[in-house]
């Protein structure tokens, strides 16, 4: 792959052409003596998808019920479209993290309501409501009750209902969380498609895939902004390559690596992948070497040494780590070895099935999951992971097939088992009305974690959470990541062999996550096997072995690299003058989920031979005045592997998309 | 049988204590209640009549008959509101509800009386609230009675008759004399206090019980729990022995209040009311937890509640006598711990009866106690499993 030498600089409309959406000046918001917002310069173009990312507690959504005039800035001005932010509300979408959807009204009656309470005339409701669910391809759905609806798709009609009273700025407060990937990239593609027709749109995730399809990024801690750009500019400021090692034994390369590596010396950032380390270093040629010499004497076999662009993830961690923010929690106070079980199954199932009913939620689904293991289940909401797991874990019976569990096949349920399980569910592990430390010591208590090792036990889950010092807080009022620490500290205290982790990571942020999968990766080096789902491929890459769930069927398997090589046709990246007008051309020729706009860049799947695809694709643009300036072959995320199975598992008709 | 009080159990019950210490609602419930219903329904709830509006129609105006409406009007019973001149007029007044009794005092009146001959006055009662007019009909009796027997000494002689009951003529005259034993000063509030003891105790420990059951499955932790090594009976005890403990405090604390509030006798045992009020607890645990395992929200769960707590404390003897049902109902009470709750707290607190005459009552709660909870404690853990 190369990369053209005369790469376009990403074209972001300036402020002089279009005019501020949103500005901000010196904008400063105290709680009690807590600043949440400390100094606030933003300059929001129209037009423009605005991307904000940042650690928990960095300020983000006090920043927004500020933008959106719900909250009042202790000082410092906000002006939407020249107008202070409390008048400009007519003007203003806003949606908070957790959607104000009427379940028991449908579709249409949701719309209608909000429409009616900001008093649009009933004629307009209609016909907007009508286009809008039409072009985010929902207007099949308008008589089904919103509690009905799949995350994704709730997820839209509240964009619906934001967008009925046509504001002129779209305020998203983490819009997708828990939302499976095929409806995140429906999401997006709906608001690029929206900010190509003018709206702006601001919007803060903790997913940096999410911010490389924003025009401009700000990564904002504590209260303050610290670097802004397109996600281009902001990897390229990390004046740094990203080398992709992969090698027989990760963890020991991992190790080795690891103590040398720092600011200025020769690798700057080591970071482990489920079959890969990524390498962070400004000289790539010279790391390489240095690598291959450095893993010679203990005799590790180097399969693959690529150079690469950085990940907006690295800027953002380094960024961070410059401010000193790096969790480096100490090393888990682990007693036993679960090394002697490497190899063994630990987790195993054959032909397992789930009936509900006439419906099948899981169909014949062959799982083998070894000691020393961490294995990514995934899947779109309703695909029946989390029935998958459940059964797995012995919380659900099957309808029909084996399971084996820590060598057991007949009583899972039986409580020499479970003292060998660990288990963190999707939202609720921990009791909300109990401080960080009464949780924790319940969770050693009824593990029967021996009283000489709880209190190492405890500082460590609390100095893993970033909480030393604040265990006598009550859990309820902790933020959604950082209560996701505390759970998965309280979850491996009893030291399992086997964990189970669903979603462990909604809601956290990079640095947190980097930390989870630190641990992660320690406890598979001690042996324990680990089953992890989630909804973020780009986390997904952190597990050694990927399950694909689509259906109730688990299609396809295998570690990361083979899946995406696996992947059939090739991504081609275009950079065009009009990029949504390409993306609507295309899309009518080709397959929806072939085509998708990443900020202004054009990603487009083909099955020809890529340069075939660049000349086809220039050419049929070209016939309709757009011109693409640029253009390259891109590997596969897995992201993109993953919708294209989806996809294809619908054309084959084994989804009923969601009729 | 597992050894119960292990690391696990120990655990559990301490994460359950700790909860309940932060929820004010569950203090409050136990102390609030208590109060309020046992002051509610021993001060208020009490079947004394007073202060009815009496209007009067006086068409004799003799020294006679003004003497017959003071002794009507001084009583605590009747408070005279106003003189009417016609009976529609005092029927008007009634019908609107300016009057609740009437009292029509004939032009004779005097003058029967004077010659040895039976008078005869009318009184009108509103008998839309039939209780009330009931217990009326008898104050106005008795003081019609006494005011004759005061007369009888000089030889005259009135007679009270009432229009609302057809008059059945008797021949002869029996007078009840009756002596009223264990409550000798006829206290109502030892009657209803010593009932609401025992509906206290099925309604709070019921309510309590099933809000608690309830919660962890809505807050989404009972997976969490059940992926845990404790058993299921443990997860139940550990969530029952908890709320049993606090309860117990509030039956004591009830029973604090009836003595020192209510002056209530404590002619028995002690421990034998409280250990029926014990069991009584177990039973308002086991409907609790019981409701709890068909619903899926503290909502429901209260809403279930309605269904199931009137009726048993309407049915119960606690507050109304039993013989106040109709035959056909009286033995379901038989059913109901409530009822007797209600026969052993009173029987022993105000007659002193011990385990001897009570045991079938505690039989009764036993069994009910048992199957109860052993009813819940499996359906639950069958939810669970």
């Amino acid at each position: 792959m190369s990369v053209p030498a005369t790469y376009p600089a990403d074209p972001v409309p300036s402020p002089e052409a279009t005019g501020s959406a949103i500005r901000t000046s010196r904008l400063l918001k105290r709680y009690g003596a807590i600043e949440a917002v400390r100094g606030l310069d933003l300059d929001i173009v129209r037009g423009e998808i605005f991307g904000l990312i940042g650690p928990d507690g960095a300020g983000k959504t006090s920043t927004f019920q500020i933008l959106a005039g719900v909250m009042e800035a202790t000082s410092g001005t906000v002006e939407v479209f020249g107008k202070p932010a409390r008048e400009a509300r007519s003007q203003t979408g806003y949606l908070t993290q957790t959607f104000s959807l009427y379940p028991d009204l449908s579709v249409a009656e949701n719309i209608r309501y909000i429409g009616d309470l900001r008093r649009v005339a009933p004629a307009e409701i209609a016909e907007r409501g009508l286009r809008y669910l039409k072009m985010f391809d929902m207007d099949r759905f308008a008589d089904r009750l919103a509690g009905r609806l799949s995350g994704g798709m709730k997820q839209k009609l509240a964009l619906v209902c934001a967008l009925v009273p046509e504001p002129k700025v779209l305020l998203l407060d983490e819009p997708t969380t828990g939302v499976d990937p095929v409806s995140r990239r429906e999401f997006w593609d709906a608001l690029a498609h929206l900010a190509a027709d003018g709206l702006t749109i601001m919007v803060a995730t903790p997913y940096l895939d999410e911010a490389e399809r924003c025009h401009r990024v700000a990564l904002m801690h504590l209260g303050e902004i610290h670097q802004t750009g397109t996600p281009a500019e902001l990897r390229a400021g990390l004046h740094a390559k990203r080398l992709e090692l992969r090698t027989t034994e990760l963890a020991k390369a991992e190790q080795l690596l690891t103590q040398d590596a720092g600011d200025g010396r020769e690798i700057l950032d080591v970071q482990r992948f489920g079959d890969r380390l990524d390498l962070l270093t400004v000289d790539p040629e010279n790391t390489t070497k240095y690598v291959e010499e450095k893993l010679k004497s203990p005799q590790l076999q180097i399969s693959e040494i690529q150079t690469r662009e950085p990940t907006l993830e690295n800027t953002f961690v380094a960024t961070l780590r410059s401010l000193g923010q790096e969790i480096r929690p100490e090393p888990f106070p682990g007693r036993y070895d679960h090394t002697d079980l490497r190899g063994q199954i630990a987790i195993g199932a054959t032909q397992l099935t789930k009936r509900f009913g006439a419906f099948e939620a899981v169909k014949h689904v062959n799982i083998q999951i070894r000691y020393g293991e961490v294995y990514g289940l995934l899947g779109a909401n309703g695909a029946g992971k989390t029935t998958t797991i459940k059964m797995l874990c012995g919380l659900l019976a099957p309808t029909t097939g084996e399971i084996q569990l820590a060598g057991e096949t007949g009583s899972l349920r039986s409580q020499s088992v479970r003292q060998h399980i660990g288990y963190m569910s999707q939202k609720f592990s921990l009791y909300d009305d109990l401080s960080i430390e009464e949780n924790l010591n319940f969770f050693a208590g009824v593990y029967g974690v021996p009283e000489s090792e709880r209190e190492r036990k405890r500082n460590w889950a609390l100095s893993f959470s970033g909480l030393e010092g604040k265990e006598k807080q009550l859990t309820g009022s902790l933020p959604g990541g950082w209560k996701q620490r505390v759970a998965l500290g309280a979850a491996i205290m009893h030291e399992p062999s086997i964990l189970f982790l669903d979603e462990p990571t909604s809601g956290v942020d990079p640095l947190a996550r980097r930390a989870f999968w630190n641990i992660i990766n320690r406890l598979a080096d001690l042996g324990t096997a680990i089953l992890v789902t989630t909804h973020y491929l780009e986390e997904a890459e952190q597990c050694n072995r990927l399950g694909f769930m689509v259906a109730g069927e688990l299609v396809t398997e295998g570690t990361p690299s083979e899946i995406k090589n696996r992947q059939e046709g090739h991504l081609i990246e275009f950079v065009v003058d009009q990029p949504q007008g390409a993306a609507d051309l295309l899309k009518q020729t080709l397959e929806r989920w072939r085509v998708s706009l990443f900020g202004d860049r054009l990603h487009v799947v083909t099955d020809e031979s890529a340069q075939a695809g660049i000349q086809s694709t220039t050419t049929q643009l070209a016939k309709h005045g757009i011109q693409v300036l640029g253009a390259r072959e891109e590997r596969f995320s897995l992201e993109d592997v993953f919708i294209g199975v989806v996809e294809k598992a619908r054309q084959q008709g084994k989804v009923a998309s969601e009729d | 049988m597992k050894r119960l009080f292990n690391h696990r159990f120990l655990a559990l019950i301490q994460k359950e204590f700790a909860q309940i210490r932060r929820d004010r609602r569950i203090a409050m419930s136990l102390i609030l209640p208590p109060v309020l219903q046992l002051m509610l329904f021993g001060f208020v709830l009490n079947s004394k009549v007073q202060n009815l509006r009496l209007g009067v129609i006086d068409e004799s105006r003799t020294p006679e008959s003004r003497e017959l409406i003071a002794r009507l009007s001084e009583s605590e019973s009747f408070r005279l509101t106003s003189y009417y001149l016609s009976p529609d007029a005092l029927t008007d007044a009634i019908t609107h509800g300016k009057a609740q009794a009437g009292l029509i005092v004939p032009y004779d009146y005097a003058r029967n009386l004077q010659r040895g001959r039976q008078a005869n006055v009318q009184f009108l009662l509103n008998a839309m609230d039939a209780n009330t007019a009931t217990i009326a009909r008898t104050y106005a009796q008795s003081v019609i009675a006494s005011y004759s027997a005061n007369l009888q000494s000089s030889g005259l002689h009135a007679e009270f008759s009432q229009i609302a009951v057809p008059d059945v003529g008797r021949r002869g005259r029996v007078d009840l004399q009756p002596s009223f034993l264990y409550n000798p000063g006829l206290v109502a509030s030892w009657f209803s206090v010593t009932g609401v003891l025992g509906l206290l105790c099925i309604l709070n420990g019921s309510l309590v019980a099933s809000a608690t059951m309830v919660k962890e499955r809505e807050a989404g932790t009972l997976e969490q729990l059940l992926m845990s090594p404790a058993d299921t009976s443990e997860i139940v005890l550990a969530k029952i022995v908890p709320l049993f403990l606090l309860l117990c405090m509030m039956a004591l604390f009830a029973i604090g209040i009836m003595r020192v509030v209510f002056h209530v006798p404590f002619h028995g045992s002690f421990m034998l009311v409280f250990a029926g009020a014990a069991l009584c607890l177990l039973s308002g645990i086991g409907i609790g937890t019981f409701i709890a395992t068909f619903t899926q929200s503290a909502e429901q769960a209260q809403l279930t509640s309605f269904f199931v707590n009137p009726p048993m404390s309407s049915l119960s003897g606690a507050l109304t006598p039993m013989e106040a049902m109709p035959h056909w109902m009286q033995p379901l009470a038989k059913f109901n711990p409530i009822y007797h709750f209600g026969v052993i707290c009173r029987a022993s607190m105000l007659k002193g009866s011990g385990i001897e005459t009570l045991w079938p009552n505690f039989l009764a709660l036993l069994v009910f106690t048992v199957i109860l909870v052993s009813l819940s404690v499996w359906r639950f853990r069958k939810q669970l499993g």
